[in-house]
């Protein structure tokens, strides 16, 4: 009995004592002060984008992430609470991982109302495709003129179909939809259907092929495809059918990878590429 | 189980679950230190190529500036100036210094570029400006990563019980690299 208290005792100290070692090496997280929509494609805080310009957005975004991997992330903020653009636009795509992690192939727009300032923030995996005076040159000829007439919908709408239409052609996938994206209004809405190009499939890592194997074999009972990054059943992202009686990886769908809405950032990194405007 | 543990098995035993677990935690805080001061180099790499970049793309904006203003000389000596101490530093924070030198003059440049409006409106001066304010902003992003970098290195080197170890194995601090007044602005494009 004697022993068995020292033990106690012995193990009691131990473990306290590592407790105040694991407890020293904990960190305070990074504060954010806006999280990712639903929607994820388009984030407008401000509240100056119309349904039509947003849900136009969320096609492009959906699709070319689809067929591309690439992410292309629309904010606007009614005030950057005194910060520059450039050092609010790269916390906030760094902190949100636009763009696949192994690939940096992100893009943030992000115009701030209240300082009329505007920013096309490039991930590190792209800058070859939209360098600096390019993204400069997109802001001069789609954005900023709507933007000075306070068309915030038609600038951000614009600026996105054209920084898509650059990143299809570094992917080398050829967007009909967006050849003529000037003139809006012309185009079919219909994107192509989640078909997974081999490239895609290159590009993600052997890690997340297995995953995808993994979950494609598990449930290839399923009438529709999934997808275990985002969720692509040609009608929109929605967490709900995560909940689906018969599926055994119910909750990847609509938590686990989704993060509700179905589409979440995918931990690409920024280095301060791109470029910025007043309007 | 029949043999009754004395009580100096049982101090042993705990004796020995403390020392291994304090091995374990020294190695893991090791390791820890080390991945830290990598990074901290790694940011200090990064600043470095990115003031190398805009180097680079200096004697560009020179030669498109000459074409359209000639008479000009005495900023395009001090840019070529504030270059050749750039290039020929040979720490960081030497080359930051002769960055933010170049930054004033690139401003002053751009300020009188304003009186030149064929030069202003030349498409290619317009890309360079992009570009020398895209480089710029990357030379200010990496030297924030590297102050955070050196925020977190500095202060695990100086807390209770990493410190410890930081002692035992020389895990020097290292320096922030603050920007001078002035040289945070951006050179921002504007058409008006």
């Amino acid at each position: 009995m004697n022993t068995l208290r020292r033990m106690v005792r012995g193990l009691a100290a131990c473990s306290i004592l590592l407790a105040m070692l694991a407890g020293s090496s904990l960190t305070a997280g990074a504060q954010e002060a806006y999280e990712p929509t639903a929607q994820f494609f388009v984030n407008d805080f401000a509240g100056v984008i119309s349904d039509d310009a947003e849900r136009r957005m969320v096609e492009t975004g959906q699709a070319l992430q689809q067929q591309t991997g690439a992410q292309i992330v629309a904010v606007t903020v009614p005030s950057l609470d005194g910060q520059s653009v450039e050092d609010y636009a790269i916390d906030l795509a760094n902190d949100w991982g636009i763009g696949q992690e192994s690939e940096d192939n992100g893009v943030l727009l992000l115009i701030a109302v209240e300082e009329r300032q505007l920013r096309i923030e490039v991930g590190l995996g792209l800058e070859g495709a939209l360098p600096d005076g390019k993204t400069g040159r997109i802001m001069d000829t789609y954005m900023v003129p709507s933007l000075r007439e306070d068309d915030f919908s038609a600038g951000m709408l614009e600026g996105y179909l054209a920084v898509a239409a650059q990143v299809y052609a570094e992917y080398g996938i050829d967007a009909s939809e967006l050849a003529g994206y000037e003139a809006l209004g012309n185009t079919a809405g219909s994107s192509a259907q989640s078909t997974i190009t081999r490239s895609t499939l290159a590009k993600l890592s052997p890690i997340a092929v297995f995953v995808i194997l993994v979950l494609v074999l598990g449930i290839r009972q399923r009438r529709r495809g999934f997808f275990p990054f985002f969720w692509f059943g040609g009608h929109g992202p929605h967490g709900g059918s995560g909940s689906n009686d018969d599926n055994p990886f119910g909750g990847f769908g609509g938590g686990g990878f989704g993060g509700g809405g179905g589409f979440s950032g995918g931990g690409g990194s920024f280095g301060g590429g791109g470029g910025s405007r007043g309007f | 189980m029949s043999r009754k543990l004395k009580p100096w098995h049982i101090v042993l035993i705990v004796v020995a679950i403390v020392v291994v677990a304090l091995a374990g935690y020294t190695v893991s805080g090791y390791n820890g230190l080390v991945e830290q001061r990598q990074s901290v180099e790694q940011a200090e790499s990064d600043i470095q190529s990115n003031l190398q970049r805009r180097a680079d793309l200096i004697p560009n904006l020179v030669n498109t500036v000459k074409g359209y203003a000639s008479h000009e000389e005495s900023i395009m000596e001090e840019i070529s100036a504030a270059r050749a101490a750039l290039v020929g530093a040979d720490n960081t924070g030497d080359q930051l210094a002769a960055n933010d030198q170049m930054t004033s003059a690139l401003n002053r440049l751009l300020a009188i570029a304003e009186n030149y409006p064929d030069l202003k409106a030349n498409t290619n001066f317009i890309q360079l400006q992009d570009e020398l304010a895209g480089t710029e902003n990357r030379i200010n992003q990496a030297r924030r990563a590297y102050n955070e970098a050196v925020k977190n290195y500095n202060t695990k080197i100086q807390r209770f019980p990493t410190n410890l170890i930081a002692g035992i194995f020389d895990f020097d601090a290292y320096d922030y690299f603050e920007a001078s007044e002035g040289a945070q602005e951006v050179p921002s494009v504007n058409f008006e």
